[in-house]
């Protein structure tokens, strides 16, 4: 960057405190005298979506902007969101990140295992361009502070090394714009971070369990009234209704074995088998003669 | 008498998996299959979960005495394979509380609709609440005399067409649940018949309750009520039942039960979940009467 200013990149995922931790962080900057531009990306936010701050500081800061290769640091809130952002770290930067998982739903490759593709842990992922990664486990020590919506102030304690000013701003910056009445313990979890030691890499997740195949959709014609509430109600459209009032199964390969249709079929003609219980068919229904 | 206050809401963490579950169906008196209800009638959608409900708590067929009255909802008693006793309109707990007293053992459950527990046998009701009679009142809410032609009944709203207000009622309805409250019912639920699961949560824990518990189901009728209001019939019905359930807490957000099936008014919004519990005495009158006092 021409004007010798710094940036730095917050990454995380909607309400996790990005946006309110890039304002702490650009105030304590405008304590310390310097000029300082943010901007942030938070569209799908409140769907759990992606939230990047960008934040760049110097004598004179002419755009909010970041350019990608030049952050001094990235302080991600998740690890996901820290390799979707990496690209903007410099080489020889650091990249602070809280060790929770949150799994996008663009992850979910399997609607019928729920198999879920999120990358492991790993320190050297970005050794090739030698940047340091640092594990902050800001969730368990803002839990341990009473109120795991601190763990932004964690992650904060965390970079402040990175952003090299005096802890009075911080202080400052944290007292004035966090929720009144939790100063105090956005400060001490300000404090947590400075001193939180690496954290312990999670374990993998267990391998998902193997598919099965769809559920098998039973229906009892004899009992079926033609009401549509069946059809209507199938997240995967695997019933249809037919123009004579038959209850179809359009898409049996698609069934999840959610149940809704078994449990709101006013009429109980319909019994959702799983996979494994499907192979043996069980015998009708055995009810007691009167 | 203590009064011990508790509130939780009961747990609706716990998954059961489908190894575990039995065919309901088994419960059913095959014989009488299919039912009489309307199609898309959200009666049978709660029968299902009551069976559910039955299943989970593995209560013996031959220990349920299930009491009904007169009405669409009171129908239900007819094919389920326990004891069932179907009595005279709205005298559903006045009869189940007999067989309480004479029968302890038994898990009485009293099925009643909106007229016949709220207009023709309120009276009873209300009185089975306030002797806190061991017993489970499933109180099946349609707002709207089914069986007899859509006349307004006490819980039709305020506005809403019926064949005996042709432009509207002009009454306010009846909450159901306030008046259980006043009258001293230890346990008082709602739940709406579009959450089945829910359902089941309440009144498996209704069922668990020591003393009167009332659930008030949230049910429809889309044969006169859906017709009448141009609502629809009964995906649409449930998804104007849907919009109506508040939780405890008050409107989370404008949740439609089924996105694309536009909602119509008039749909007020009720509380549900678990409004009152309380344990206090039961009413043991077989054993008051021999001078056992527990």
């Amino acid at each position: 960057m021409s004007d010798n200013s710094k940036g730095l990149l917050l990454a995380g995922v909607g309400g996790q405190g990005v946006i309110l931790a890039s304002m702490i962080i650009a105030d304590a900057l405008m304590r310390a005298g310097f000029d300082v531009k943010q901007s942030e990306v938070h569209g799908m936010a409140q769907r759990g979506g992606s939230v990047v701050s960008h934040i760049r500081w110097g004598k004179e800061v002419a755009s909010p902007l970041v350019e990608k290769g030049s952050a001094e640091v990235l302080a991600a809130f998740e690890w996901a969101e820290a390799i979707r952002w990496v690209d903007y770290v410099r080489n020889e930067g650091a990249v602070v990140t809280d060790i929770k998982t949150i799994v996008p739903p663009g992850a979910c490759n399997d609607t019928h295992a729920w198999s879920t593709a999120y990358p492991r842990f790993e320190i050297d992922l970005f050794r090739s361009r030698l940047i340091e990664t640092r594990f902050v486990d800001a969730t368990a020590n803002a839990v341990q502070l009473g109120n795991v919506r601190a763990a932004n102030s964690v992650i904060l304690g965390s970079v402040a090394a990175f952003v090299g000013i005096d802890l009075i701003h911080w202080e400052e910056a944290i007292a004035s714009l966090v929720p009144k009445g939790t100063e105090e313990i956005n400060l001490a979890a300000f404090h947590a971070g400075m001193n939180a030691p690496m954290a312990q890499i999670p374990a993998p997740p267990a391998e998902p369990a193997e598919y099965l195949g769809p559920h098998l959709i039973d229906i009892q014609q004899d009992w079926c009234k033609s009401c549509d509430i069946c059809p209507r109600v199938c997240p995967e459209h695997c019933l249809k209704l037919d123009t004579d009032g038959t209850l179809l199964v359009i898409n049996a390969d698609a069934c999840t074995g959610c149940r809704l249709c078994e449990m709101l079929c006013p009429d109980f003609a319909i019994t959702i088998r799983p996979p494994a219980a499907a192979e043996h068919h069980e015998p009708a229904i055995s009810g007691r003669k009167m | 008498m203590t009064d011990v206050k508790i509130d939780i809401q009961p747990d609706m963490t716990t998954e059961v998996t489908a190894t575990e579950r039995a065919d309901v169906r088994s419960y059913l008196r095959q014989w009488a299959m299919p039912h009489v209800l309307c199609p898309g009638c959200a009666h049978g959608i709660v029968l299902r979960s009551f069976l559910e409900a039955v299943d989970q708590l593995q209560l013996d067929q031959d220990k349920i005495a299930m009491v009904a009255g007169i009405g669409c909802s009171s129908r239900l008693a007819g094919y389920v394979d326990f004891c069932t006793l179907h009595g005279t309109h709205g005298r559903a707990p006045a009869f189940a509380t007999g067989l309480k007293l004479a029968r302890p053992d038994l898990n009485v459950v009293v099925v009643t609709g909106d007229g016949d527990g709220l207009a023709i046998g309120g009276n009873h009701l209300i009185h089975a609440a306030r002797r806190n009679i061991d017993m489970t009142v499933l109180l099946l809410n349609n707002s709207i005399y089914g069986m007899t032609g859509g006349q307004a009944a006490p819980t039709t709203p305020e506005g809403a067409i019926a064949s005996t207000a042709p432009q509207g009622h002009i009454e306010p309805g009846f909450d159901a649940c306030k008046l259980l409250m006043g009258a001293g019912a230890s346990y008082v639920a709602r739940v709406f018949a579009a959450n089945p699961i829910e359902m089941t949560k309440v009144m498996m824990d209704g069922l668990s309750h020591p003393g009167f518990a009332f659930i008030e189901l949230v049910s429809d009728c889309p044969e006169y009520f859906g017709r009448y209001n141009k609502i629809g019939g009964g995906p649409e019905m449930l998804n104007w039942i849907a919009v109506r359930d508040e939780g405890i807490a008050g409107p989370l957000s404008e949740k439609r039960f089924v996105e694309h099936i536009p909602v119509k008014p008039p749909a007020i919004g009720v509380k549900s979940g678990v409004l009152q519990r309380e344990i206090r005495p039961v009413y043991a009158g077989v054993r008051a009467a021999e001078g056992q006092h527990t």
